[in-house]
């Protein structure tokens, strides 16, 4: 949370004094200044892997991947994801079950498993890093608009 | 095969003793081996034990130098079915690369430390020698249509013996559940420290990649 | 807040319960949110990253975005997004949004060495017209430039062709597109005379095989990977063979993935000719009734500067995209050089993988799909490589059918719709057509009802020319728009940059975001984005997709359109135009350029009350008239009955898109072929009537090297590419938080063995050092890539690690498409340097399990 305020008030104090509209030290979303200049690579971040779910913006997100799935197989032998999140094995994995979508082939037809489609789970679910995003993101989701008085409450999650 | 060509074979097998029992016998006639077969006559008794235990220490230290030299990962990557393919897929994984550096090698999971299973270990790794001399498995294709047979191998060894090679390193007893994610924590709690499942029932593929996982158990 | 939420539902649900007990039913069910609250208005759009067109329904509430979802009713994706396309929804609101235009400033004026300063728009409009008049009376139409996009929407771009062609009479408007797909383009016009895939995605259901050339699907294009992968495990005897110089997801999920050195795909191509020819597999009935055979000039250099070396050895840098007539037997003696043995040497590919692949496209019983992108397109013989592929569907007959399909796909959204078909090249107009014909310059000045001989007929800069020329001071008032070329250009801080920076030039940039590009310019203007505007899309499969404005964009922000309009009304033609053509149509004199381009009684025809009153069209109400319906109804007529028909504007916001040619109601899936193409003549079975004889151009070519190849001092081949998780340069996909946690940084992958060579840990910082110049970034040893030895890897999304500094400004000589995938570099630590900054780096810490 405290982070995003920074990283907003940075912003409010930059665009008031328009002199130093883009004067920011890091310069990772707009390139060194100046160009020419030589820029430091940041640490590659550690995954994040304490497998708390994570809130979706909308319901037809497709969920973040909470843990690290450096070195899954997926390729024609084996499809690692399945070994925990295929309906059959989720009781012993406790992990979430795929979703019924994904029974469906492409005319919408319910298959017995996982349709050939999906077999590439990482094409739509992603795992995150440690990074910090370098800019807030104003999007605001359907509940905050439709309950404006949650709306600060909303804003401190991740 | 046609019926005649098998009447052909049991005759050649009918005569084979003879040859063989003849060329033993003319063996047993040179003269050096004949010496070598009989009594000692010139040497004394304490010649004798001494210079065989010297003679077997010095036996014993090359035996285990070679067998220490060919647990040695360059040994193994020295065969190019290794190095393009196994060793190729290891490096890079986490027991190649790793936070504090402790690297494995091809040994540490594939030989067993005891003495026993190391010696029926490197009796089967005689095979292996075989495989490349035959060239079994000497192209990428080829070492990829093994490559279900070869890991059921591995995998049926580290079930046999509860992972024991896993275990040299990666002691239960030793886990602390802190450090681990929480996925990683309940699955340990429920399978490994109850003793359900060992090590490579879960842990399969870490290190190289895997086969076609059709129909193993826990796979789709 | 989710708990009292439900204590409080949980007390209304008693509380109802005792009601209804009662016999009293609440008026309204209070803080259960039922209808309206609710109800989100959904609109469809395709998605605006890559080419492959998904479709994508936008969820709207209280004019902002709430949601998306993939489109059920869409062919193309039929409910599936990519992560990227998921978070579509995100992308708009990154809080440094630029809303208002700015100019670098110093004492109240326009300064190239001032801070930025908020501007209106009449004042960022005042000092470009000052700059582009004065540019254009100094040194005429050839000093003002545009660089354009394959994401501008099809009015965007159709809009810009005209004022830069029309209006400042110059040809120098090229696309990024350039960048990414020129290759293709040209050898579709060399080869069918007509550009874009003759097949569709329809292809990927009907196919046997699936070769992939150079193409990272898995990551670049997952849609369209999610129907490869489909048809694989679908159907048993499906397979996919997929080349690359390195190993990445796709060839994880491919039958066979082949790892060829750098640039020998040329030997690979030619030795499955070669196989062809000697197995007897060529269809000799289809080639002869079909095909024209031609050998390529060869020696035909790096389209580097005239001055390098490599230019001056060169026999044919001049005339590198001619061809001459030839006979079979002449093309199959070339071919019979490319034998297996040489192929396998040459490409370091093991004899039965290059033997399973020839044997695929030489059985007639195989239908094969062969898809490329960018490995293929940025290539120094890229149009040579394109050749080959076709020349291997020509010899065995296997194109324009379902399933026998060499399928080009793209990474601009509209890279088909906006930079080809509307013609936003330097060398081409609408439908085809090119500026060096006379004959297509009238026609063009004819449906824009234009004065005779206005229109320029030298091909223009291309993109990599544009940047040499405003180094060298000769293009000197350039518009940049909806890209960010700073970033994605090659060998930038010795060719793109400094002419940026030229006190020469003025320098404009229209983009939704601070990009490096925008940072660089002089004037930076406040660009509306995908759904804050009507658009059209064209994907790679030649479906054109509309969607309308769902939402405003923030403060000042306006769309590119109503920048271009706008900006052409403070233009007259007697300012821009030459006084001999005013003389000889003197009714266009004292017009401004909006009133000859847009107000000339087609584009304004289409009245205002077409648009719902509800509607969103900012730059419609804006002008007064139904823009983007005018100018769709004037640019149609270039195409219809060429065999470029479109439906009408309506039709399009209704369908979920369709493939031109679109012949009384009906869209063509595959062209040139009989009962399937309607502009095919009964009898004919196959006509490839792009070009006048109705033949596909065979053109043969041999294999020549890279322009750069690593040496004793450089040893490390550099491959740049795209990530799954961003697109192209990053400036949307960074700024929506989940993508950027994904894949924070851009990183240097790099074989185990050649990092450890190096003394190189995973995670540390090096350097990367070419001849043009360095970057620092970290060692990745594992992961997504596995780089062969002798081969990195570096995404160029990272506005942070410029790889574009690196690359080199080589481009294949006749599509003048840029090369990023080969050049030399050297790799090593960071620290190394001089001792001075040995700073340790920090931990590693990569990947803990």
């Amino acid at each position: 949370m405290r982070p995003v305020f920074l990283a907003g008030s940075i912003l409010a104090v930059s665009l008031a004094a328009a002199g130093a509209l883009f004067a920011q030290d890091a310069p990772r979303l707009r390139g060194p200044e100046p160009f020419s200049l030589d820029a430091p690579a940041p640490p590659m971040p550690r995954p994040i892997t304490n497998d708390v779910r994570v809130r979706r913006n909308y319901p037809d997100q497709p969920p973040l991947i909470p843990h690290n799935v450096e070195g899954y197989a997926l390729d024609l032998n084996a499809n690692q994801c399945m070994t925990c999140h295929a309906r059959r094995f989720t009781e012993q994995s406790q992990a979430p079950m795929i979703s019924v979508t994904h029974y469906q082939d492409r005319d919408g037809t319910t298959l017995g498993g996982l349709a050939p489609r999906r077999y590439a789970c990482l094409a739509c679910h992603v795992p995150q890093t440690e990074a910090r995003p370098l800019v807030e993101n104003t999007f605001r989701d359907m509940d905050e608009l439709a309950e404006p008085e949650q709306r600060t409450g909303a804003r401190g999650r991740r | 095969m046609s019926a005649t060509e098998d009447t052909g074979a049991e005759k050649q097998a009918e005569r084979q003793p003879g040859w063989i029992r003849r060329r033993w016998n003319a063996f047993r006639n040179l003269p050096l081996i004949r010496t070598a077969l009989g009594p000692a006559t010139t040497l004394s008794l304490a010649f004798l034990t001494l210079g065989g235990f010297f003679a077997g220490v010095v036996f014993w230290g090359g035996f285990n130098t070679v067998l220490e030299y060919t647990n040695r990962t360059e040994f193994c990557i020295g065969c190019h079915e290794m190095r393009a393919n196994v060793f190729e897929e290891l490096q890079g994984t986490i027991h190649a690369v790793n936070r504090s550096g402790v690297r494995a090698q091809c040994a540490d999971c594939h030989v067993p430390h005891d003495w026993t299973h190391k010696m029926g270990r490197k009796m089967q790794a005689s095979m292996e020698v075989w495989g490349h001399l035959f060239g079994t498995i000497s192209t990428r294709e080829l070492f990829l249509n093994h490559r279900r047979t070869m890991a059921e191998r591995e995998w049926a060894r580290m079930e046999a013996n509860d992972s024991l090679q896993c275990r040299n390193c990666h002691t239960a007893e030793a886990m602390d559940l802190t450090k681990q994610n929480p996925r990683a924590a309940a699955a340990h709690e429920r399978f490994l420290f109850t003793g359900e499942r060992t090590c490579i029932q879960c842990h399969r593929g870490i290190a190289h990649r895997l086969p076609d996982m059709h129909g193993v158990p826990g796979w789709q | 807040m989710g708990l009292s939420r439900r204590e409080l539902i949980k007390t209304q649900a008693a509380a109802a319960a005792t009601a209804a007990a009662c016999g009293i039913v609440p008026a309204s069910a209070q803080n259960v949110p039922v209808g309206d609250e609710l109800r989100l208005k959904w609109d469809k759009a395709p998605c605006r990253f890559c080419g492959t067109g998904c479709g994508v329904m936008v969820g709207t509430r209280d004019g902002r975005i709430v949601a998306t979802h993939g489109d059920m009713r869409a062919e193309v994706n039929r409910g599936l997004n990519c992560v990227k396309g998921y978070f579509l929804s995100k992308i708009l609101y990154g809080s440094d949004r630029l809303t208002q235009p700015l100019m670098r400033m110093r004492d109240g004026r326009l300064d190239k060495d001032g801070e930025f300063r908020p501007v209106t728009w009449d004042q960022a409009f005042d000092a470009m017209a000052a700059h582009w008049k004065r540019v254009l009376r100094e040194k005429g139409p050839e000093a003002v430039g545009m660089f354009g996009s394959g994401q501008w929407t099809m009015f965007e771009g159709y809009a810009a062709t005209k004022l830069m062609r029309g209006g400042f009479r110059s040809n120098n408007l090229d696309p990024n597109a350039r960048h990414c797909m020129a290759s293709a383009a040209v050898t579709f016009i060399r080869t069918f005379g007509s550009d874009e895939p003759m097949g569709c995605y329809d292809d990927f259901e009907h196919a046997d095989a699936f070769v992939l050339w150079g193409s990272n699907m898995a990551e670049m294009h997952p849609i369209l990977w999610t129907r490869v992968t489909d048809r694989r495990l679908s159907a048993r005897h499906v397979r996919i063979h997929t080349l690359s110089t390195y190993q990445h997801r796709t060839t994880e999920l491919s039958d066979a993935g082949i790892i060829f050195k750098p640039g020998t795909d040329l030997v690979i191509l030619n030795y499955i000719a070669n196989h062809i020819i000697q197995s007897g597999a060529v269809n000799r009935d289809f080639v002869q009734r079909h095909v024209n055979i031609r050998m390529a000039n060869t020696d035909i250099g790096y389209g580097l500067r005239p001055e390098h070396v490599l230019e001056q050895r060169a026999q044919h840098a001049n005339d590198a995209q001619v061809s001459h007539p030839a006979d079979f037997e002449a093309y199959a003696r070339l071919m019979s050089e490319y034998t297996l043995d040489r192929a396998h040497e040459v490409s370091g590919v093991p004899k039965p993988q290059l033997e399973a692949l020839a044997r695929l496209y030489a059985d007639p019983k195989t239908k094969v799909m062969s898809l490329w992108t960018m490995g293929m397109n940025q290539h120094v013989r890229g149009v040579w490589a394109n050749h080959m592929v076709y020349n291997i569907h020509l010899l065995t007959g296997k194109i324009s059918e379902p399933g026998n399909s060499p399928f080009s796909l793209t990474g601009q959204p509209s890279a088909c719709g906006t930079a080809r078909e509307v013609g936003c090249f330097a060398h081409r107009l609408p439908a085809d057509m090119q500026v060096t014909n006379p004959e297509h310059r009238r026609t063009a000045e004819e449906i824009w009802k234009l004065p005779q001989g206005l229109l320029p007929s030298r091909v223009g800069y291309h993109a990599v020319l544009q940047d040499r020329m405003l180094k060298d001071g000769k293009l000197n008032a350039y518009w940049i728009m909806c890209n960010n070329n700073l970033q994605t250009a090659p060998n930038t801080n010795n060719e793109t940059y400094p002419g940026y920076r030229n006190p020469a030039n003025l320098i404009v940039v229209s983009d939704p975001y601070p990009t490096v590009t925008a940072l660089a310019a002089d004037i930076i203007l406040p660009t509306a984005m995908w759904v804050e505007k009507e658009g059209a899309y064209g994907n790679a499969e030649r479906r054109t997709q509309f969607w309308r404005q769902l939402v405003d964009a923030p403060g000042e922000a306006r769309s590119d359109l109503w920048q271009l309009m706008e900006f052409s009304k403070r233009f007259t033609t007697d300012e821009v135009w030459p006084a001999e053509i005013l003389d000889r149509a003197p009714e266009y004199r004292g017009k401004t350029l909006f009133d000859v381009l847009y107000r000339n009684g087609q584009v304004d025809s289409v009245p205002l009350s077409e648009l719902g009153a509800e509607q969103k069209n900012q730059e419609s109400r804006a002008f007064g008239f139904y823009v983007h319906k005018g100018l769709w109804n004037e640019y149609v007529r270039f195409g219809n009955d060429h065999g470029h028909d479109y439906a009408d504007f309506d039709t399009y916001h209704e369908v979920r898109g369709l493939r031109w040619p679109v012949v009384r109601g009906q869209e063509t899936k595959w062209r040139y072929r009989e009962g399937l193409d309607p502009y095919v003549e009964a009898g004919s079975g196959v006509q490839f009537y792009g070009n006048p004889d109705k033949k596909a151009n065979l053109i043969g070519a041999p294999y020549e090297p890279p322009a750069e190849v690593p040496d004793a001092e450089y040893d490390l081949w550099l491959v740049t590419g795209r990530v799954l998780e961003h697109w192209h340069s990053g400036s949307m996909t960074l700024r929506v938080p989940e993508l950027y946690r994904a894949f924070p940084s851009a990183l240097l992958y790099m074989h185990p063995e050649d990092a450890q060579q190096r003394g190189l840990r995973r995670g540390q910082e090096v350097r990367i050092v070419s001849r043009r110049g360095e970057i620092r970034s970290r060692v990745e040893i594992r992961g997504r890539n596995r780089v062969p030895r002798g081969v990195v890897y570096v995404p160029f999304f990272d506005a942070s690690q410029l790889i574009n500094k690196v690359t080199l400004d080589a481009t294949d000589p006749i599509s003048k498409q840029t090369d990023f995938k080969k050049c030399a570099v050297k790799v090593a630590l960071a620290s190394d340097r001089s001792g001075a900054t040995a700073q340790t780096p920090p931990d590693p810490r990569g990947g803990p399990r």
